[in-house]
């Protein structure tokens, strides 16, 4: 059981990492504990060595990508 | 009129911005009447704004600054409240806090500690830049995006709206950036600053008293 959570972790990480390759390299977003702003390459690091701030940018682009699918902000 | 108190630091760039939009609801409190105590950038301090909230015992307080669950900072990252040291000197304020995850442990410890309303962020407090604006955050077409919502929440508190209708004012204006964001073709990045909002909206939340509002 815990190698299939872990797999299942590996591809919600991969499906994240993938998305915010293809954003541009000029994109900054100050997030978290860091004091300073992270560019693209800086928030792929933090996903990809699972920091607290990597978990919680999976967390925040599959939440994301579910309620914008369900159209929860058009209030449908 | 209220007695309205800001803790404004501005020692690293991401506060610079929380700084640089605050500077208005500063004015806009000002201009309603308020008696207002701005304490900005080194006086953003311990000493400084714990006095001023017992000898002032302000109705609303607005904190920027650097934080995590159970502590709001000031000025060089000093804790200024701490759900463990000191959550009563927020007795009988209004707060809201611009600062990472305060809501999710000093905000409900605050109430219990006598607090009227705590309104903050559950979750770390996402702030997109456009990185060719830097030398002006005000007029950062991205930073507009995630911050122009705050505003207009502190905005509707001074102006006399209750605490849940502020919140709805911040959160209707978040989903409407939202859906700029994820539709515009004005800039290509847009897109991806989308979900980061959506963390701030998703988190955005008020403990207490829902029906409180400031006189």
């Amino acid at each position: 059981m815990k190698e299939k959570k872990e797999n299942i972790d590996e591809l919600k990480k991969e499906i994240v990492i993938e998305r915010l390759r293809q954003a541009p390299p000029t994109v900054k977003i100050a997030f978290g504990s860091l004091n300073e702003f992270m560019n693209r390459d800086e928030l792929i690091e933090q996903v990809e060595k699972e920091t607290d701030i990597g978990k919680r940018i999976v967390k925040i682009q599959l939440e994301y990508l579910k309620s914008f699918k369900r159209g929860m902000l058009q209030g449908e | 009129m209220a007695s309205v108190l800001f803790s404004r630091p501005s020692d690293d760039v991401t506060l610079n911005y929380l700084y640089y939009y605050s500077k208005e609801l500063v004015s806009v409190s000002n201009s309603l009447g308020h008696k207002t105590i701005n304490k900005e950038k080194e006086e953003a301090n311990k000493k400084i704004i714990l006095s001023v909230i017992e000898k002032q015992k302000p109705e609303f307080i607005m904190f920027n600054g650097h934080g995590s669950s159970e502590v709001i900072c000031g000025h060089k990252q000093e804790v200024i409240v701490s759900a463990k040291e000191n959550p009563g000197v927020l007795k009988n304020a209004i707060i809201y806090s611009l600062s990472c995850s305060s809501a999710s442990v000093l905000g409900p410890v605050s109430i219990e500690n006598g607090a009227t309303s705590f309104i903050g962020y559950k979750f770390d407090f996402a702030l997109g830049k456009d990185t060719e604006s830097e030398a002006s955050p005000k007029h950062d077409k991205i930073a507009k995006m995630f911050l122009e919502p705050s505003n207009i929440l502190v905005d509707s508190l001074l102006k006399g709206k209750n605490v849940k209708r502020s919140i709805e004012n911040a959160k209707k204006k978040m989903a409407e950036n939202i859906d700029y964001l994820h539709t515009t073709s004005n800039f290509p990045e847009a897109v991806y600053y989308a979900p980061f909002l959506f963390s701030n909206y998703m988190g955005l939340v008020a403990h207490g008293n829902q029906e409180a509002s400031i006189n």
